[in-house]
């Protein structure tokens, strides 16, 4: 795993992004990245940088706080990794 | 804590007017979409430097196989590679010290995973010494580049652990 890895830190993108009804693609491509990018963060396998941090929530109507502020009680993104791969 | 590798601030001017980081950009072609991603671009970077250390291994391996099997015949290609390497490696160094990152520095580079490579190295040097010739122009630039790099060895392994046991005392 390399130094770009979030080591699997849980956050919320995914619940938010599902409950706008978006999916990664289009979430993709309104922060200008590529669908990959979303699956990563939203699995915890990517850190975003602070300004793509601040793109995806201003487009999910949230905080950076609220997306990937720590919580350890937050549900992992890893869960939900069956629509990650096409 | 002030850290050694922390060499100095770069200013956005230094680094627009630095030649050698214009010239890498145009090298590297580091103005494509491509790195505008950022996923992407810190991918194919951890990628790189997946490639420059496989690089490092194999050139230093085959150098030190061409002067223990070739012999005093293949001197001069075994030390053309390992200079090759060398020129590459030092270009990736630059680089980042360009942009104020010493990855050189002693006390990051004294890691478990060098010995195999200095030990490598050292058969490299033993087998440049075993197949110069014993006078003339080539042989003493053999015998002077295996002593230079064998010196620079040393330099770095002292500096490493002087500079470490700096660090532990501050």
């Amino acid at each position: 795993m390399g130094r770009t890895s979030a080591a699997g830190r849980a956050n919320r993108v995914r619940a938010a992004r599902s409950a706008l009804g978006l999916t990664q693609a289009e979430l993709a491509a309104a922060v200008d990245v590529t669908r990959q990018t979303v699956v990563a963060v939203e699995a915890g396998n990517y850190a975003p940088s602070v300004y793509l941090a601040l793109a995806v929530a201003a487009h999910l109507g949230r905080s950076v706080e609220e997306l990937f502020g720590h919580d350890p009680a937050a549900p992992s993104g890893r869960s939900h990794d069956t629509e990650v791969h096409s | 804590m002030k850290h050694e590798d922390d060499i100095h601030d770069v200013d956005v001017d230094d680094v627009q007017d630095d030649w050698f980081l214009r010239a890498a950009a145009r090298v590297g072609d580091l103005t494509s979409p491509f790195y505008r991603e950022e996923r992407q671009r810190d991918v194919w970077n951890e990628a790189s430097a997946v490639g420059l250390q496989l690089m490092l291994w194999l050139g230093l391996a085959a150098s030190t196989a061409m002067v223990w099997i070739g012999g005093q015949e293949s001197l001069p290609y075994a030390i053309t590679l390992f200079c090759l390497v060398g020129a590459v490696s030092w270009v990736s160094l630059v680089y980042a010290r360009r942009l104020g990152v010493a990855v050189e520095a002693p006390a990051r580079v004294l890691t478990p995973r060098l010995v195999p490579y200095l030990l490598l190295l050292a058969a490299f040097l033993a087998g440049v010494v075993r197949a110069a010739p014993d006078d003339g122009f080539p042989g003493g630039f053999a015998y002077g580049a295996a002593g230079g790099a064998a010196l620079a060895v040393v330099v770095l392994v002292v500096s490493g652990a002087r500079t470490r046991r700096r660090d532990a005392a501050a």
